[in-house]
């Protein structure tokens, strides 16, 4: 018996999802993921000042701006032919590390966690945390409530199969709270060198407008120490005691199994030397090179006019109103990589470390092997839903650490800028990795300003839709075989989707 | 959960009075209270139009109240698409059956693509749709960011969807509902928290002009400047990571009517200038609608309308 359902809007990620699912006997047979927000970036940064970008693009989004503004920088530096010095280089691998560690949890406590964790079993609570025991008397008050919806914004929520072991879910509450506490902190941490956050202020082609100083270091160390406790006791272990509970999404959301990474928190001169490495999986394959030239836009399936898939070097952003291109939808334009589709994000960057297991690498393969060894599992469960989540919380322990040796680094009252001049005509490509994925800008400039603009985004390639040959992105792949018992509750497919972390705002852009 | 109805909290109400020794005369009083606890907080509705989620998240930074106070002692936070439970058909019923009761506070994020209303769209709605039929029954609606306020980038020169902020949406649409403008690009956590909560325990904060709310906008940015002293002493900053007043770098403090600098942002961490990046205006009407006024006024850069 076949039916269609909808998911519309997808709730906590970022924006504007609508998903369908064509389920046949409780499994999904077909999904569409479907971007429902555009603003039009690419244009409204057309014939503005170069230097505007890394403003303008940071409001792409409001949980990556970071990666954005460091994308855009990146773009502009290779037109203008500038590399900041030793310590904007530092500041700005500081600014964003604080913004993964911001997002890797809020993505798990504040976005994931509940479809997993029972919330209601606070009410159970018979300990002495302050927290808890107000959480607790709220939650009691509410439901004995005639409010509309009690316990809002937490319930209503899909009626489903949760976490049941008392002490998980207290636990995983009582971090959620933490946790709200420690995005907030991991903010302030990075405002130290950003200015502010979201939309960093500081962020310039050359480097970093903030200054390097004793207290600012000292001030960035003692925030980290904190932040790193919590990822290694609360992040790391609650990931894991979720995946021991849920044992079955080691094997759901397995997706398109091919892997792509720009490499981000660059340590050497130039946008080379990556901590989180550069690389493409196809399949089985190993790690390989990876060439921006592989990159392709195709928007058959998109609102936008027909045109040639192109690189986005030369990309075009020509929008028609979904109700003149019935054959489409989405937003989102389907990027491909010399054709395939790929999946971005911890994952992929994890993968390709996995992968390579060389030189600073090795790490990444000790803390891996530890995780899949206390949770009996395999490498090749990695690519499933757990193993996305497993990955982000890795790699937030890996950011983490590694931001106390970029802090380390630091030269009070050296410079972290040097000045640029923008040439009359110059065109340059910014990658990185924000949290949630591969990130592209590509910048040419004409008269001095920007001739066209294009911006290839993690979610543009995790929720992309099918292309011209019909193959469906990577979300869309990963959501097929889902097992789905109640149609009227899809909860495993929320758990599926939200995996990747999605970000619509980005995506589209 | 319990549905009462108000003759059942009198008569609770009464019983309660009695067993307190307080007579029956105090029935109405302790009615009150007990529907106070009953209801909660007052319904707070956030929809998100073309958004970046970005004052959202400013939200979460803030500090006193932390967010989870301001979900369980202020507000009865209804939807919210980032932080909502409900998903899907779910979330919608929330939505739905919240327009039906009315009575609540309407924020609203991101603009209004009211040139191309598919631009933006959730589940099944226009948002330029859901946002009248919620601005409709809401007793006020703050606009929170620039693009809410303002228009914002969406709403910035070339800009492909006809997109216009909330205020000048809800004004085509003749709708006159009580609004708010907290602008900034985001908004800081202390404008959103301290709006809401104002409007909410001491009713509307007194507004400018333009809607926006006196204690946080009144002043220019260039009055409460630290570097002010600098600027006096044209002691001018010539390029990025230098000392001195940053107006030559295109600072837009003198045209930017907010109080960064003297709250400063993140807990009180930093603040644009005092890292030595100029206000690029994110607070003020114009911000970045015009795309011959740069952030950025560099030897490099191409100056401001080739002036």
């Amino acid at each position: 018996m076949a039916q269609t359902i909808g998911i519309d809007p997808v709730t906590r990620i970022e924006g504007h999802l609508a998903v369908r699912l064509r389920i046949e006997s409780n499994q999904v047979m077909e999904a569409y993921c479907s971007g429902e927000m555009f603003r039009g970036f690419e244009l409204i940064l057309k014939n503005r000042d170069p230097m505007d970008a890394q403003q303008i693009t940071q409001r792409i989004c409001g949980v990556c701006p970071v990666s954005h503004g460091i994308a855009s920088t990146l773009a502009q530096e290779a037109a203008y032919k500038v590399i900041p010095p030793r310590n904007g280089k530092l500041l700005r691998n500081l600014i964003l590390g604080a913004n993964y560690i911001q997002s890797h949890l809020i993505h798990f406590y504040h976005l994931s966690a509940l479809d997993f964790i029972d919330i209601k079993a606070v009410t159970q609570y018979n300990g002495k945390d302050p927290a808890l025991s107000e959480l607790k008397a709220w939650v009691q008050s509410q439901l004995s409530s005639n409010s509309l919806y009690p316990v809002a914004p937490f319930l209503p929520r899909y009626e489903s199969q949760y976490a049941e072991d008392p002490e998980l879910n207290i636990t995983a509450v009582k971090h959620y709270l933490d946790a709200l506490e420690m995005r907030r902190l991991a903010h302030e941490m990075g405002a130290l060198f950003a200015g502010k956050l979201p939309h960093v202020a500081t962020l310039v082609p050359g480097g970093v407008t903030e200054r390097v100083t004793p207290r600012k270091i000292a001030a960035y160390g003692e925030m980290l120490q904190k932040l790193r406790v919590f990822v290694d006791n609360a992040y790391l272990e609650d990931v894991l005691a979720v995946a021991q509970a849920f044992p079955e999404y080691f094997q759901a959301g397995k997706g398109c199994g091919n892997f792509l990474s720009y490499g981000a928190f660059s340590e050497a001169e130039g946008n080379t030397d990556h901590f989180l490495p550069t690389g493409v999986i196809i399949g089985d394959g190993p790690s390989r090179s990876f060439n921006p030239s592989g990159i392709t836009e195709d928007v058959t399936f998109s609102w936008y006019k027909a045109a040639a898939v192109l690189n986005p070097a030369t990309g075009v952003t020509a929008p028609v109103d979904p109700g003149q291109k019935e054959s489409a939808y989405s937003w989102l334009k389907a990027p491909r990589y010399e054709g395939q589709v790929m999946e971005v994000g911890p994952l992929a960057r994890i993968l390709i470390a996995y992968k390579q297991n060389s030189g600073r690498h090795h790490q990444v393969k000790t803390l891996v092997d530890g995780v899949l060894k206390k949770l009996g599992a395999k490498a090749e469960n990695l690519v499933s839903v757990l193993g996305r989540h497993a990955t982000r919380a890795i790699e937030c322990k890996l950011v983490a650490d590694r931001c106390a040796e970029w802090l380390a680094e630091l030269k009070p009252d050296e410079p972290a800028v040097t000045a640029v001049a923008i040439p009359e005509e110059a065109s340059g490509v910014g990658l990185t990795e924000a949290s949630r994925g591969a990130l592209g800008h590509w910048i040419q400039i004409k008269n001095r300003k920007i001739a066209n603009y294009q911006c290839v985004v993690p979610t543009t390639w995790n929720c992309s839709p099918r292309d011209a040959s019909g193959k469906p992105g990577a979300v869309e792949q990963a959501l097929v075989g889902t097992r789905i018992k109640n149609p009227e509750n899809p909860i495993e497919a929320t758990r599926v989707i939200r995996s990747f972390d999605p970000c619509i705002a980005c995506a589209v852009h | 959960m319990l549905n009462i109805t108000r003759r059942e909290f009198l008569k609770a109400a009464s019983k309660l009075a009695l067993l307190m020794g307080l007579g029956t005369g105090a029935a109405p009083r302790i009615v009150d209270a007990l529907e106070k606890l009953a209801s909660s907080n007052p319904p707070v509705l956030w929809l998100q139009g073309q958004s970046c989620s970005g004052c959202s998240i400013s939200l979460l930074n803030t500090e006193y109240p932390g967010p989870l106070q301001l979900l369980t002692r202020y507000i009865a936070l209804m939807a919210h698409q980032t932080l909502s439970t409900a998903t899907g058909a779910t979330f919608m019923d929330v939505i739905e059956k919240s327009i039906n009761r009315g009575g609540y506070i309407l924020v609203v994020e991101g603009a209004m693509p009211v040139g191309l209303p598919n631009a933006c769209r959730v589940g099944h709605e226009t948002i330029t749709e859901q946002v009248a039929r919620a601005a409709r029954s809401a007793q006020a609606v703050i606009a929170v960011g620039a693009c809410a306020s303002f228009g914002g980038i969406p709403a910035a020169e070339n800009n492909p969807t006809g997109a216009v902020s909330v205020p000048d949406f809800l004004k085509q649409k003749a709708i006159a509902t009580g609004l708010i403008r907290v602008p900034g690009c985001p908004a800081h956590p202390d404008w959103i928290v301290g709006t809401i909560v104002h409007k909410l325990k001491f009713g509307n904060p007194e507004l400018d002009d333009l809607g926006r709310p006196k204690m946080f906008y009144s002043r220019l940015l260039h009055d409460q400047c630290p570097r002010f002293a600098e600027y006096e002493r044209e002691h001018f900053a010539t390029s990025f990571g230098e000392n001195g007043c940053l107006f030559y770098l295109g600072c837009q403090g003198p045209v930017t009517h907010a109080d960064c600098t003297v709250r400063l942002w993140n807990s009180g961490a930093n603040t644009c200038i005092n890292a030595n990046a100029p206000c690029i205006g994110c607070a003020r009407e114009g911000f970045a609608k015009d795309a011959s006024f740069p952030f950025y006024l560099t030897p490099a850069s191409s100056g401001r309308g080739g002036k």
